[in-house]
């Protein structure tokens, strides 16, 4: 299991108990060389069975949301319902720097295996805790989901068109961004650790910390504009197309920004400085956002006429900054993905050779790598139980058939 | 007092906008020192976006907990002074555009030969190296060029249009922080130092990284699907009583499907062949939802919220700041916290997020007044006289708050 490049946090041991609210942090902390032991229950992580799936073919090996967030880990399975099986999770847990586990409030307490229970057995235990709501307070007990989360976080009432219903982001923005956070309390609490030798516990909802990593503004700007004599505070509704229009060119869409006279100035300019746009007052942005509509028909008649890269590169001689909205493939395919080597060459040995995306940063000295694929469904059970804690083959197989790997 | 976590950190940043200020505002909420280099000659364009450059919100949020130092970078002497700077920090972080830090010989490998174990951070829209690294970059425009902004609609939308929140900036700056904290601990077992190089579209394209994989194991273009999951009914917003209110749902269990139903009165839904097991809701859901809708829009968002979750099905509203101000789990949490501002006074800015025990924080600091603090920089990590520092103010190559 040595890698070639270790990475920065290489030498740490991560216990991963996390459902898909999780998932994303203990792939961070991979990604960066963390040794992640992915526990499952003997059925698999709930998640394995979100589609879409490889090939279109239900199978808890080809969960596409799941291969994505768990490549990098080691899996075992784990019933920790029984006896054994909780007795061999405290052995994992003696050597574990980090433990993560997303269960509803006191479910790992009732289990005999909460914080207070492992630091008996571990002193230096780091435990992050992720729940929906957090670990008390009236909505403790509340459930949340994707959608709800992001309704919730005030990222939702602002986007999409003004007249339709607010539209969701793509994806799991709301446990990602809580993921991040819950990754950056961790390698806090490691690094303090260096100093102090002890260890922590950490508590992380969703609910607070998804607004923080998606868009944390909400808030402070109407605490802003309810200064006593000032302004009215700024009607919360969805002005994404008039403050960053998306306009359609010959092979697709571009998005523009120009918050500036002079990033306006040179809009018109790329477009070919049409006469009907070089009237002062489009130079105002407030007036471009309050004539939006009318701005747009008259925009698309000159955009049309040009791909989105031609718009891209213009945009970026003459000083406005224009973006292509590409699809996945122009995105895939782009040079610049290519020379950065975003996608990298994964093997798994359900779905094959595939690319899979990169982490989002390059390191000089500790590089962010992508070693393996996700685990199969208990994959490293030999060699985490046997090889490492010292079962025999025929113990493990006795385990396996009393339901408790 | 209790040792905060960062303390004897110190971070110089030469960053502007979003990203790294809001990365080094965390850095300093966790007790470094955080340095910002700020001149007239080029003010960071969120200051701009405002009628006075000390009083702007977003400015104001973001770049708490830094000392602004003023100085003119294009003056040689001024970039001595922050080499000088350099040299007793630990972290370095810069978002300038291409070329800017090298021309200034303030980048990783010139700031290596002064203070060779630099955690050195660039933050780029497309990175810092490929052919689109020149190309300025903002927040809204890495939605759109990571794939992102294209599944970001409703399936009968014309267009993709997203929100005038600027995603992913504020994921990017919490994947710096947590970057800049994985290359502090090694540093701290290893001593060495190094260059991290972070991409904002890249940062938009992990958002949806399994949409990714759509397209590199099935060979498909993901299609957008709005508000709607592939495997959950009822799932999605709905329209409550009032001028643009409403509340999201989502029902994955058959048990919380019976508890919706009890819940909005309609027990005779379980027993309607349509809606028999998800399969069959996701065939019918567009009447699915029009009978929820029904029951919806009758209603105040809160009043949904409050009645579905208290018979166990995961309901929220679509919040706007007031409704998180009245939330009483976000109060609970102490989720807001209030810091005074000379020129603005007393406003709310997002608190940390999560707990650690036996951990203590630094008090939130306000967002510094620009080039408050040079003087201040000048005599405590400088050490420079009184005279020099008055003779560098008279030259231009210091600037001080007016």
């Amino acid at each position: 299991m040595e890698t070639e490049c270790e990475g920065a946090l290489a030498g740490y041991r991560v216990l991963d108990l996390a459902d898909v609210k999780g998932a994303y942090c203990t792939k961070l902390l991979a990604d960066l060389g963390a040794e992640v032991i992915k526990v499952e229950s003997p059925e698999g992580d709930p998640s394995r069975r979100l589609p879409p799936f490889a090939g279109d073919i239900p199978d808890l090996e080809r969960s596409l949301p799941f291969l994505f967030r768990n490549a990098n880990k080691l899996g075992i399975t784990l019933n920790l319902d029984t006896e054994s099986g909780k007795g061999i999770f405290r052995q994992l847990v003696q050597s574990a720097d980090v433990l993560v586990e997303s269960f509803a409030p006191g479910f790992m307490t009732g289990l005999g295996l909460g914080y207070d229970a492992l630091r008996e057995i571990n002193p230096g235990l780091i435990t992050a805790s992720i729940t929906e709501f957090g670990q008390s307070g009236p909505y403790h007990n509340w459930k949340g989901s994707p959608i709800v989360d992001i309704a919730l976080s005030t990222d939702l009432i602002e986007a999409g068109f003004t007249e339709g219903a607010p539209c969701s982001l793509p994806g799991m923005p709301a446990y990602d961004a809580t993921s991040v956070m819950a990754a950056i309390s961790i390698i806090l609490a490691l690094f303090e650790r260096g100093s102090t030798g002890e260890g922590h516990y950490i508590d992380v909802s969703v609910h607070q910390n998804a607004r923080l990593a998606i868009y944390p503004w909400m808030v402070t700007l109407h605490s802003y504009n309810r200064t006593p004599g000032g302004p009215e505070p700024a009607p919360e509704i969805r002005m994404g197309a008039a403050v960053y229009p998306v306009y359609p060119c010959k092979d697709g869409y571009v998005r523009v920004v120009t918050l500036t006279p002079w990033q306006w100035d040179a809009l018109v300019k790329v477009i070919g400085e049409p006469e009907v746009l070089r009237q002062p007052e489009w130079r105002e942005f407030l007036h471009r956002v309050a004539n939006a509509a009318a701005l747009y028909d008259i925009m698309v008649e000159f955009t049309k006429h040009y791909t989105m890269m031609e718009l891209f590169e213009a945009g970026h001689r003459a000083g406005v900054p224009i973006a292509p909205v590409a699809d996945l493939s122009d995105f895939v395919d782009s040079p610049q993905t290519k020379a950065r080597g975003f996608f990298l060459d994964m093997h798994h040995p359900a779905v094959g050779k595939f690319q899979y995306p990169g982490p989002p940063y390059k390191w000089t000295e500790t590089p962010a790598a992508v070693n393996r694929a996700a685990p199969c469904l208990g994959e490293h059970n030999v060699a985490i139980l046997c090889d490492r804690l010292g079962l025999s083959r025929t113990e493990l197989a006795a385990l396996r058939l009393a339901g408790v790997v | 007092m209790k040792k905060v976590p960062l303390d004897g950190i110190r971070v110089v940043s030469l960053g502007t906008g979003g990203v790294v200020p809001d990365c080094v505002k965390i850095l300093g909420e966790m007790g470094a020192d955080v340095i910002k280099i700020e001149s007239k000659q080029n003010l960071d364009f969120v200051r701009t976006i405002g009628w006075d450059i000390n009083a702007v919100p977003g400015f104001n949020e973001i770049n708490r907990n830094a000392r602004s130092f003023g100085v003119n970078l294009k003056n040689a002497a001024g970039g001595d002074l922050v080499k000088a700077l350099v040299e007793r920090s630990d972290i370095v972080t810069e978002n300038f555009r291409a070329g800017a830090v090298e021309r200034l010989g303030l980048d990783y490998e010139s700031v290596r030969r002064i203070r060779p174990d630099i955690v050195y951070l660039s933050s780029q829209g497309f990175g810092k190296t490929g052919p689109y690294s020149g190309h300025k970059a903002y927040g809204p425009l890495m939605a759109a060029a990571s794939g992102m902004l294209r599944l970001w609609a409703h399936p009968d939308d014309p267009y993709p249009v997203g929100s005038t929140v600027p995603i992913p900036d504020h994921f990017a700056s919490k994947h710096a922080v947590l970057a800049i904290l994985a290359a502090l601990d090694y540093r701290r077992r290893t001593g060495k130092g190094q260059f991290i190089d972070l991409s904002l579209v890249e940062v938009g394209a992990n958002l949806i990284g399994a949409s990714y994989l759509e397209y590199t194991v099935n060979c498909r273009q993901p299609q957008p699907l709005g508000n709607r999951s592939p495997y959950a009914a009822p799932y999605g917003i709905y329209r409550c009583k009032g001028d643009d209110q409403w509340c999201a749902i989502s029902v994955f269990t058959e048990e919380e499907w019976r508890a919706f139903c009890g819940a909005v009165g309609h027990d005779e839904w379980t027993r309607d062949a349509r809606f028999a097991d998800t399969a069959s809701r996701l065939r019918n859901v567009d009447a699915l939802d029009a009978l929820i809708e029904e029951w919806t829009s009758q209603r105040e968002a809160t009043e949904v919220m409050n009645t579905l979750q208290a018979a166990g099905v995961a309901a929220g509203v679509a919040a706007r700041s007031a409704d998180a101000l009245a939330d009483p789990q976000l109060e609970h949490l102490q989720a807001f916290v209030e810091v005074d501002h000379p020129v603005v006074g007393k406003k709310l800015y997002p608190a940390i997020p999560f707990k650690i025990t036996g951990m203590t924080f630094s008090e939130s600091r306000p967002a510094p007044l620009f080039a408050e603090h040079t003087v201040e920089i000048c005599r405590e990590i400088l050490h420079l006289p009184e005279n020099e520092i008055a003779r560098l103010v008279d030259a231009g190559v210091l600037e001080v708050a007016s």
